[in-house]
């Protein structure tokens, strides 16, 4: 599942060639890795020196700053999960039995999929034109009003005895400002999934190392680690957001413009402490385990004996923590949009919900709900998955 | 000829807030190469911290080793820094831990996990490790090598997975084996597998075998020497067949009354260990020993005496039938078959002739120094024993 993590990663990856001794035999999945971050950094140095207008002309193609970002996390991704799935095929069989088991499991990923559908194809396959002040207004297509007194209404559908029928043209309807709702929500997942996967990556990184070493240097070490994540965690991410944005935005270009990127990074940066502390947890009864003790008698090393065994079998707590807190960091994000605190909300679910934007109020809360309760779901179930795959005896 | 391994004087302690540890304070035992040496004790008495300090797997902090000199092969282990014994871990002592259940990553198939071990210290080409693997794993009894390498550990029994722990234990060919109650968590058939195993493998690769249990029984069955540990100190060491027929500190025979089926009511040893931050002056084991008398509660540990030459005089009846030292050492080779053969012979010429350390049958017990006679009732228990 693509939304689910980032760091999913280590753990499926048996790959010997991690641990080498002697002269490091390079595999092609790390040069796969570094090829792909390389051509990134390329692509990314052209559009930042040379400025083009657009960074594939012919694609009509222009990124910026939150797309390098989901890029980037793609491409972790793409080594961390997807690659281990691939090249080991007995262990991802094992986890589809065990997922088909489960019908909780499945609903949740057929949601999510199409969440992640929806974000990648619907923006533009639903904008067909640009907003029509003269459509405002529009009910969705199941839907009828009696639109006979109101002044100066076009309506799209069929008129019957003064009653404006929905069209297949605007599915959901339009607000008063004869935009597509269908087309904003669209837009919106998109925006919650890009911010949802960019933040959860660096969350997941920044959690995983901190709560590793925390968890497995154990001493002063853990005990300063975990203070510090005790007063940050007194800072929310999203009071830290909401200062930097009153401070700067409108003023700065910089990292608090107040766009997705701003967002990505606060909250990544920010919000880490809760996952961070349930990693240490895991981690430090992890570290007693008795394959641990085997592989340090055996001579591995410290980094080896993390990377090898104890992030692999703490990816169940990491994966279930960063699922959950893509929901949140969706409704930060609406929250946001909703006070007109950052700059995508225009896109953004919170936009909808203001009540300067009529109609689309309820779709949104049905979406987010929606989305909540699928990612929570699914957090928990790939949980029961990886445990009994892994079947721990 | 040096021993492979000579512990000195080693002391472990464990800084805790409750104050200081001393699992481990002042113990000293050898092991040749080709030979099975068993820490005895019950739990608690330091073994496994002995064992663990060769190699510092001890946590440190808390623990350290606080003195003492750990030579395996001419180095001094205590000296060196943990890094520096990663090349050792594994490579050249191999260790087998008591739980075999937690012992493999439930992520990893268990050929995938032998091969881990084989290239942490062995520069080869992962097919050749998994070769080398299957060979291994083919060595220690995993029938279906080639069905069973790609399976997870949870499609193992207990047994089966402490085979393969062993074997993971072995993948480089090490000159020490140190198995910590390898067999403890395993049912009684299985015990004697495994135990088997471990005394094939030992005699076909010739390596040291430092063994940690608290089961009599299976020191009988595997040990060739005996080193007996009581609250972090060694009460008594010597040969398996000595300490068997002439057990003679009061807490060894404390032990082998403890030993179901010898023919009389299962006994106890009353009282508890000690506290490990606040040991008791003089003998530790004085506040549970029926023969304790005035001079054993103060002072050290006391010091070691042979049973044979010093307690000569003290000497509790007729020792056995006539074997005396080189003959018992003999007899043990003859039928134990674990043992390699010029080994016990070599290990009692070095004890005859070196003073630096527990090689002959001694003991920890003031009741066989000089000043001492044995008490009445420990006369007529040696008697008794003797009997049996």
């Amino acid at each position: 599942m693509p939304s689910t993590s980032l760091d999913d990663a280590r753990f499926t990856a048996i790959d010997w060639d991690d641990e080498e001794r002697g002269l490091p035999r390079p595999r092609w999945r790390t040069v796969g890795l570094v090829l792909a971050l390389a051509v990134l950094a390329v692509l990314f140095a052209y559009d930042f020196l040379a400025r083009p207008q657009q960074l594939v002309g012919a694609l009509n193609w222009d990124l910026n700053r939150i797309d390098w970002l989901l890029l980037i996390s793609l491409v972790l991704l793409g080594r961390y999960v997807l690659f281990p799935l691939v090249a080991d095929r007995r262990r991802t069989r094992r986890y589809v039995r065990a997922f088909l088991g489960r019908p909780m499991a499945l609903g949740s990923a057929v949601v999510l999929l199409g969440f992640v559908l929806v974000a990648l194809v619907g923006p533009e396959a639903l904008d067909r034109s640009w907003a029509r002040l003269r459509h405002a207004n529009q009910p969705a297509f199941w839907e009828k009003v009696y639109v006979a007194d109101a002044w100066d209404y076009h309506c799209v559908g069929e008129m019957t005895n003064g009653y404006c029928h929905g069209s297949l043209a605007y599915p959901l309807g339009t607000t008063q400002y004869g935009e597509s709702i269908s087309l904003l929500l669209a837009r919106g997942t998109r925006v919650a999934l890009v911010l949802g996967v960019s933040a959860a990556m660096i969350m997941g990184i920044v959690a995983t190392a901190v709560g590793t070493t925390a968890g497995y240097v154990g001493g002063w070490v853990e005990d300063a680690l975990t203070s510090y994540v005790d007063v940050q965690q007194t800072v929310p991410g999203m009071v830290v957001f909401i200062v930097l944005a009153t401070l700067f935005l409108g003023n700065l270009a910089g990292v608090t413009q107040g766009g997705l990127f701003a967002v990505a990074v606060v909250f990544g940066l920010f919000d880490w402490g809760g996952i961070a502390r349930l990693v240490r947890s895991e981690v430090s009864t992890r570290r007693r385990a008795g394959y641990v003790r085997a592989a340090q008698s055996a001579g591995a090393t410290d980094l080896g004996v993390i990377r090898r065994h104890i992030v692999p079998n703490s990816t169940g707590t990491i994966v279930t923590a960063l699922t959950r807190r893509i929901p949140l960091l969706v409704l930060a994000q609406t929250l946001l949009a909703y006070l007109g605190l950052h700059r995508a909300g225009s896109k953004s679910f919170g936009r909808l919900l203001r009540p300067d934007v009529e109609g689309g109020t309820s779709f949104v809360v049905t979406l987010l709900v929606l989305l909540t309760i699928s990612f929570s779901v699914f957090g928990d179930e790939i949980r029961q998955v990886l445990d009994q795959g892994a079947e721990v005896a | 000829m040096a021993p492979l391994l000579s512990v000195r004087d080693l002391q472990t302690y464990f800084h805790t807030d409750e104050g200081t540890v001393r699992a481990v304070d002042g113990v000293s035992f050898d092991v040749d190469a080709g030979e099975t040496v068993c820490l005895v004790g019950e739990s608690g008495s330091g073994k496994t911290v002995a064992c663990e300090s060769i190699t510092k797997l001890v946590p440190m902090p808390p623990g350290e080793i606080e003195g003492g000199e750990i030579r395996f092969d001419g180095e001094d282990l205590a000296a060196k820094s943990s890094g520096e014994l990663q090349g050792y871990r594994g490579g050249r002592i191999g260790h087998v831990f008591q739980n075999p259940l937690g012992a493999l990553d439930p992520v990893y198939t268990i050929g995938d996990q032998v091969v881990e071990a084989i290239r942490l210290h062995q520069d080869v080409s992962k097919a050749d490790a998994r070769d080398q693997a299957a060979d291994l794993l083919d060595r220690v009894g995993i029938g279906d090598v080639e069905d069973r390498i790609d399976d997870y550990p949870h499609q193992f029994s207990g047994g089966m997975k402490q085979r393969v722990v062993v074997a993971m234990a072995l993948a480089c060919d090490p000159d020490l084996l140190i198995a910590d109650e390898p067999t403890t968590a395993l049912d009684v058939t299985i015990q004697a597998q495994v135990l088997r195993l471990l005394a094939e493998l030992q005699e076909e690769r010739g390596m040291g075998l430092l063994f940690v249990t608290h089961d009599l029984g299976v020191v009988a069955e595997i040990a060739d020497r005996v080193v007996v540990m009581y609250a972090g100190k060694v009460m008594e060491t010597g040969d398996v067949h000595e300490v068997f027929d002439r057990p003679s500190h009061p807490y060894t025979r404390a032990l082998l009354r403890c030993l179901p089926g010898r023919g009389r009511a299962f006994e106890t040893i009353g009282g508890t260990l000690p506290d490990p931050t606040d040991p008791p002056a003089g003998c530790r084991f004085h506040p549970r020993c029926p023969h304790a008398v005035e001079g054993c509660r103060t002072d050290d540990q006391p010091a070691f005496h042979p049973v044979e030459d010093g307690a000569g005089r003290n000497s509790p009846g007729p020792l056995g039938d006539g074997e005396t030292g080189d003959g018992t050492a003999a007899a043990g080779a003859a039928t134990d078959g674990t043992a390699a053969d010029a080994t016990p012979a070599e290990g009692r010429q070095a004890a005859e002739t070196a003073a630096d350390g527990p090689r002959d049958h001694e003991v920890s017990c003031l009741l066989y120094g000089p000043d001492h006679s044995l008490p009445p009732d420990l006369l007529a228990e040696h008697a008794e024993v003797d009997d049996d």
